[in-house]
């Protein structure tokens, strides 16, 4: 970026960095609070966090950076570079949420499940917020009811007590569904626990246990969802190509842009949004596995109506 | 000596397995990562059965439960549950399955797979249905191609294909023990064990089956048979896989009919054992290759213990190797090729005074499956093979299925077979046996041809809990090859050749209508009508109407023949399956199995009408399926003692008839 491009704010910083101790830190907060009001007149600084600088996180840094404004600073770094200062930092992926967490500047986390976000233990303020990755569990039930009319009852494995389950337990009760919860640990091997839960349940829902849903476990899952002819409702587009019926997601793209939303207006009002759940998704669907199991199954447009008109 | 060696190197392995299964990794990590982590292809297109309102033929399936229901103790059994289907015994320990009649002691006309290896073996052309070394709790399923599919596998699967699939080495968990107890010597027990793993599957399986045959004292059908059966998967990650499979199974039976002297009492051991290898390999773009290998050895050594007649011994080896490409031509192009080779050797010293050719058979095939509209499914594809004997045929197939709705599809279907000779009736060349006639074939042999069409119906209402699947056709099989008498003026001597004969037309309609009509009960019905037409291919060589001699003993049995030829298949046969969950545990089934008079092509008698019912009952305990589970049955078989006969009287003594029957069984899991 060219100096002559670089915002106000960005000098102002780099001109008190060598300040230290305590006068040094209000002198900062001050600066900061005079920078949002600099901000204001739309010269924000950002600084893009990736956790891993590839994939999904590459993706939706570059995304939310064309996303934003021109007139932004903006920097998408990884987690290997030195911090920049910025005015504000969006911390992509756990790993550089937790890095940032102790930073006191204005952090927006994506990429991040709710439980992550729990993990993190800073409460949530005008100044910290994150976008879920994690799809709200209304949302993952109007797809089961949207793409399994007769299913009544879902199968989860779970191997810790999460937020995430604490939400699908309260939600399954709301639309009457039954929820089989079967734990994974030492005392309850994988393939047991499955098969029992596979016997009783129409419906197979993953939720984010790595420790469960691993790339070593998911041929034997799947080809025992198969065998009893349980559909799987994946996580990810991944889920769905490896074999899952169908999933629903947020791509990096649809994070980036309702990203670069909470942004812009945090340069106005000067406040990020509460921790939110994504606004757009997507649906993938397994035709081949849908039609082998003898699933007649709405197209994956239609299944995107049918979801968001029952949110 | 040599099974205690097997069974000492299992149990070795298996203790080996049992401590290196993985430990759960119980570390707490909360990331992005469950939602961004790649996988690769699990259920690819080859994995995904095509739903049965889009195969290109018609088929049953037969599952666990129908398995369990039915209440047979043996596999061959389990086919009067397929419409069509021909099931009878020679006696306690020969079953005859043939589809669409052409029934005789061989049943040559279907392709027998298990778990993709063919067990349609030479000399004879038979599936020896006792000696597949696998139990019937480890089946996972039957699934029954009615109709020609050589297409897809290959020569011989003339008219229809059974593949039977054993339950993955993954679907095992813990121990199971079954013990079986019943009149008429029923004794069985089987135990397997499996295991399994993140890397590493398996399950194994031994068990004896015996019985005493059939009531009749005039025939020494007594046997045992012992089984055991390995099959491991190891896939190091989700993309490859390795399928170990062997097993072995030996048995000792009695054969001889009582005060015929060339048919003495005495022991035939029967054994076979198979090694199968097949490697997959899936692609992140959903291609996947996948390269099977297997050995099949098969001995059966009947010492006649009479100094006068020879040892019967016949040893059979094959040596199968395939290769297989899956992909999508196009989001709507399923396409799949391959190539294979066969090696089948054969020593039987009395069959063949000169040694038998070696057959070496290669086959090269490709098929498609083209979804024109989302209605509209076209299935085409053709097999190449040659056979080894000078015959390189085409097998192709094409196939219509049209959704009229989402419940109701149509199906078209046109497709060319063959059946290859046997190497029995190509080569023979029998050592002098007092009291049968030389088998001396002439060669030349042409395959069997059939040419198949179809219209089909298949309906799956699941909100009424009902499917129906009806097709009506009409299969030409041209060259049917029989036994062709060749004499001479000192009759009986002279010998027996196999030549192209007959010309057989079947024309009829099956159905099949499954209803469950709550979650405790349900039935499944099936019913056939054909109608049988034979006519003359070639004549015999003999067939000299004007020498009395030929006359007499050539040209009346060969006219006899195609007179009777078309009573080879029942008009109506028919079978019912009820199951029906009671209280605690308590399940009831029952069936119910009609097959209307008929003669088979080899036997000079009439086989009376089947009216036979079966009945279980049966209490669990838990799940049985799972560890902590248990059952107990009771099964009963012709109990209302109707008298229909077998496959065939006993050598014109007496008609061999089924008898009641009951046993006890019991399994526990632990």
């Amino acid at each position: 970026m060219p100096i002559s491009q670089q915002p106000f704010i960005s000098n102002l910083f780099a001109f008190v960095r060598p300040v230290t101790g305590l006068f040094g830190k209000a002198t900062l907060v001050l600066l900061m609070v005079l920078g949002i009001s600099q901000a204001q007149a739309s010269h924000l600084s950002v600084a893009i966090v990736l956790s891993e600088s590839q994939g999904a996180y590459q993706e939706l840094g570059i995304e939310l950076k064309n996303s934003l404004p021109s007139e932004y600073s903006v920097q998408v770094i990884g987690m290997e570079s030195e911090i920049p200062v910025a005015d504000m930092y969006v911390a992509v992926g756990m790993k550089a949420a937790e890095s940032l967490a102790n930073r006191n500047h204005p952090i927006l986390n994506v990429l991040v499940p709710h439980a992550g976000f729990e993990k993190l233990q800073r409460p949530p303020s005008a100044t910290y917020s994150t976008i879920f990755m994690d799809q709200p569990a209304q949302r993952q039930l109007a797809l089961i009811n949207a793409a399994l009319p007769n299913a009544t009852s879902i199968g989860i494995l779970y191997d810790s007590s999460s937020v995430e389950l604490d939400t699908l337990r309260k939600q399954s009760k709301v639309m009457m569904f039954d929820l089989n919860e079967h734990k994974v640990d030492q005392q309850h091997p994988l393939a047991g626990a499955l098969f029992d839960l596979l016997q009783v349940s129409d419906v197979l829902l993953v939720l984010p246990e790595s420790n469960i849903y691993r790339a070593d476990t998911i041929r034997n899952i799947l080809l025992e969802t198969y065998r009893a002819k349980v559909p799987m409702v994946g996580l990810s587009a991944s889920y769905v190509r490896a074999g899952a019926l169908c999933a629903i997601y947020s791509t990096p793209k649809q994070i980036a842009y309702q990203a670069a939303e909470a942004i812009e207006n945090f340069a106005i009002t000067g406040k990020l949004p509460v921790p939110q759940h994504t606004k757009e998704f997507e649906i993938s669907v397994n035709n081949q596995v849908a039609r082998s199991l003898g699933i007649p199954i709405k197209d994956a447009v239609q299944l995107r109506v049918e979801v968001r008109r029952r949110q | 000596m040599y099974r205690y060696l097997i069974f000492n190197r299992s149990f070795r392995l298996a203790i080996v397995l049992l401590f290196s299964a993985p430990v759960f990794a119980a570390e707490e990590v909360v990331s992005e990562q469950s939602y961004l982590q790649e996988f690769p292809v699990v259920l690819s297109a080859s994995r995904l059965a095509q739903p049965i309102s889009e195969t290109p033929n018609a088929m049953t399936v037969l599952d666990r439960a129908t398995i369990k229901a039915s209440g047979f103790r043996n596999i061959a059994d389990l086919f009067r549950l397929v419409p069509g289907m021909y099931v009878s015994n020679l006696n306690g320990y020969t079953p005859i399955v043939s589809y669409h009649g052409t029934t005789d002691n061989y049943s040559r006309r279907m392709q027998v797979l298990v778990d993709g290896r063919s067990v349609y073996l030479p000399p004879y052309s038979k599936v020896n249905w006792e000696d597949i070394p696998l139990l019937m709790d480890d089946i996972e399923r039957i699934e029954v191609i009615r109709g020609p599919s050589a297409a897809s596998h290959g020569a011989n699967s003339t008219q229809g294909v059974i593949n039977i699939i054993t339950r993955d080495a993954s679907a095992s968990d813990g121990v199971r023990a079954n013990i079986t107890q019943g009149e008429g010597g029923i004794s069985d027990v089987a135990g397997s064990f499996g295991r399994s793993g993140e890397q590493l599957d398996y399950r194994m399986s031994v068990g004896r089956r015996a019985d005493n045959g059939y009531y009749t004292p005039l025939l020494n059908d007594d046997n045992v048979t012992r089984i055991f059966n390995l099959r491991s998967n190891y896939h190091p990650n989700a993309s490859d896989s390795l399928d170990i499979q062997f097993g072995h199974s030996d048995a000792v039976r009695g054969e001889g009919v009582l005060g015929r002297s060339s048919d003495p009492f005495r022991e035939v051991a029967s054994s076979n054992d198979f090694q199968q290898l097949s490697w997959s390999h899936s692609h992140d773009s959903g291609d996947e290759f996948k390269v099977q290998y297997s050995h099949t050895n098969s001995t059966r050594i009947d010492n006649k213990l009479t100094a006068a007649y020879p040892k019967l011994e016949i040893f059979t080896q094959r040596h199968d190797i395939e290769f297989q490409h899956n992909f999508e031509l196009s989001p709507s192009n399923r396409f799949v090729w391959g190539v294979g080779f066969r090696n089948d050797a054969v020593e039987a010293a009395y069959w063949f005074t000169n040694k038998p050719p070696t057959l070496k058979q290669a086959r090269m095939f490709a098929h498609d499956e083209w979804r024109i509209t989302p209605a509209a499914i076209m299935n085409m594809g053709t097999m190449l093979e040659d056979d080894g004997m000078g015959h390189r045929n085409a097998s192709p197939r094409l196939s219509l299925n049209y959704h009229m709705t989402s419940q109701q599809t149509f199906r078209i279907s046109s497709s060319v077979a063959y059946r290859s000779p046997a190497i029995l009736e190509e080569s023979a060349n029998s050592q002098p046996y007092a009291g049968y006639r030389k088998a001396l074939s002439s060669g030349g042999l042409s395959p069997e041809k059939m040419f198949s069409k179809e219209i089909g119906y298949t309906g799956e209402f699941l909100a009424q809990g009902m499917s129906v699947d009806t097709r009506v056709y009409s299969d030409h099989l041209t060259g049917l090859i029989g036994m062709d008498s060749l004499i001479n003026a000192t009759y009986p001597t002279g010998y027996v050749s196999a030549k192209n004969l007959y010309s057989v037309h079947f024309t009829g309609w099956e159905s099949s209508l499954k209803y469950k009509w709550d979650d405790l009960s349900d039935i499944l019905f099936n019913f056939s009508r054909q109608v049988t037409s034979c006519s003359a291919y070639e004549l015999p060589t003999n067939y000299i109407p004007s020498n009395p001699l030929f006359a007499q003993h050539v040209v009346a049995p060969y006219d006899t023949l195609l007179k009777q030829c078309p009573q080879m298949t029942p008009f109506d046969s028919a079978s019912l399956l009820l199951k029906q969950q009671l209280v605690s545990g308590v399940s009831f089934s029952t069936g119910y199995y009609y097959q209307g008079e008929m003669r088979v092509l080899d036997a000079g008698s009439v086989q009376t009408p089947m009216r036979r019912v079966d009945i279980r009952i049966s209490k669990s305990f838990g799940n049985l399926e799972k560890r902590g589970g248990g059952e107990v049955a009771l099964v009963m078989q012709n109990v209302f003692q109707d008298k229909y006969s077998e496959y065939i009287n006993v050598m014109q003594l007496t008609e061999l008839l089924f008898d009641r029957r009951a046993y006890l069984t019991a399994t526990i899991h632990f």
